[in-house]
């Protein structure tokens, strides 16, 4: 027999509670961490009667999941479960944001979890938990009623202008929830290199490596070490500021400009190897793949990743 | 006395600097790129994204279309990151090359199209802004970037998929 919990949001966070009830069927509580069970899935999982599992190395089917939780600070990870309307831990305290941040809704997630936000649920808020889609508001009336030329032209005309008026929120939304704050951040970092001098230092010791063929293959090598590579993923942040830190000292003349493209790959290959077991699983991959798949990623990696650097480097010839 | 305002002025000279640099971006960066984002979003929705599933399904069978082609589209389209939602017109055993393709693309499709990955421009940009500094075009590098993106992602797909295919027989055995 299994127990619900009730999970709250810890301090400040987002969203909840949530009344987690596994079945003999949705049994499972997913740890998407990065590899590992997180103590918080293992206290869930305790408190429930359910079974724990590392949602990174071993794929699990969906139809197990009673809940799963993450530990993601606002890219891609925090909508993917929501979305799939698959109840969401955040370790994080992120609230909506990320692309798929409309389907991050209180009644299927809730942030900044911590041991002591997980109580034993009441009995009459374990009654009528009900967790299917939305079903989408507008229906449909008075379809197939023959319309006149003119009043087909304007809905047309409606439809378009309508598509594009909402194209323009969704990048404004994109501008101020992901660009400008990136923005802002980057351009602290790089007053910060250049008003304390740190610049100099770096173009003295680390650019004469980087800004060569062989510095930038070990890089690369280095970056896609199966047991670094899924840390330095989340976001791409660091391979965003690294990428920062090599502009500048493009700009100071102490690493070539052609060498731009072969760095571009050398600080990146580790891209998206945080994010494998997610990404397959939206792909609808089979549990079996996944867990073949991600050491296939991280492997295939330390041999593509140095690849990379040397295809880019041949085609920078010419580049400036 | 004197140390301590040399000591402020230093210390407000650093966010001067990085307040100069966030003005030359909103002002030199944001706008092209809202409208650019815009026009973008605005096609693929009227294109509709469905329209792509069935020619993402005929492109999946070919190895040299499944890691070039298809996440291509699948990252102009659908952007990171639904593109990976594309795995689904693929075989079982060619997914995690797929998604190891798809995802190596999330940058390099940024020269061109940032609308695709607009929350992790700065690899891209990071980079590319030294090469403004100089007073070069980036123009050059964006397209370079771009086209050695997908060889690397043919690349990559290929080594994966024959990575998978040797995990799984061990998972068997």
């Amino acid at each position: 027999m299994h127990k619900a919990v009730r999970i709250s949001k810890g301090r400040g966070g987002w969203g909840g509670p949530l009344i987690i009830q596994p079945t003999d069927e949705k049994n499972m509580i997913v740890s998407v961490t990065g590899g590992g069970v997180d103590p918080i899935a293992q206290k869930i999982a305790d408190m429930t009667g359910a079974v724990a599992g590392d949602g990174f190395t071993t794929g699990i089917p969906e139809n197990r999941i009673a809940a799963v939780v993450i530990d993601c600070g606002g890219t891609a990870r925090c909508g993917v479960y929501p979305r799939k309307r698959i109840p969401t831990v955040n370790l994080m305290a992120t609230g909506p944001s990320g692309p798929l941040a409309k389907y991050i809704t209180e009644d299927i997630y809730v942030s900044g979890v911590n041991a002591e936000d997980i109580a034993p649920a009441d009995a009459q808020e374990t009654a009528g938990i009900v967790r299917e889609a939305p079903v989408p508001a507008e229906a449909r009336s008075g379809a197939g009623k023959s319309q006149d030329a003119v009043t087909r032209i304007g809905k047309g005309v409606g439809a378009v202008v309508g598509k594009f008026f909402q194209a323009g929120r969704d990048t404004i939304e994109m501008v101020i929830k992901h660009i400008l704050p990136f923005m802002a951040f980057v351009s602290m970092i790089i007053g910060i290199i250049q008003g304390s001098g740190l610049g100099d230092v770096i173009a003295r010791t680390i650019s004469p490596a980087a800004g060569s063929l062989p510095g930038m293959i070990v890089i690369s090598f280095i970056c896609a070490i199966p047991f670094i590579s899924p840390i330095l993923g989340p976001g791409a942040v660091i391979a965003q500021v690294v990428g920062v830190i090599v502009g500048e000292q493009i700009a100071k003349g102490a690493i070539r400009p052609s060498l731009a493209l072969p760095a571009l790959f050398a600080i990146d290959a580790q891209v998206g190897c945080d994010f494998i077991p997610v990404g397959l699983s939206l792909g609808e991959a089979e549990p079996d793949t996944i867990s073949a798949g991600v050491p296939a990623v991280l492997f295939s990696r330390m041999i593509t990743g140095p690849i990379a650097v040397i295809i880019a480097y041949i085609f920078s010839i010419g580049l400036y | 006395m004197d140390y301590l305002a040399k000591l402020a002025e230093g210390f407000i000279n650093l966010f001067n600097l990085g307040g100069a640099t966030f003005l030359s971006w909103v002002t030199g960066i944001i706008p092209t790129l809202v409208v650019l984002i815009t026009f973008v979003n605005a096609l693929i929705s009227i294109i509709g994204e469905e329209r792509m599933d069935g020619f993402a399904k005929a492109c999946g069978k070919f190895f040299l279309l499944r890691y070039t082609v298809v996440p291509v589209i699948a990252m102009f389209v659908l952007c990171n990151p639904m593109a990976y939602t594309f795995g689904r017109f693929v075989e079982e055993k060619h997914k995690p090359a797929f998604y190891d393709a798809a995802v190596s693309f999330c940058h390099p499709i940024t020269g061109l199209f940032p609308h695709a990955n607009a929350g992790e421009l700065f690899v891209y940009l990071g980079i590319a802004n030294g090469i403004t500094a100089l007073g070069l075009s980036l123009s050059p590098l964006a397209v370079r970037y771009f086209i050695v993106g997908v060889i690397v992602i043919l690349i990559r797909g290929i080594v994966t998929e024959r990575l998978t295919l040797r995990f799984m027989k061990k998972g068997e055995g």
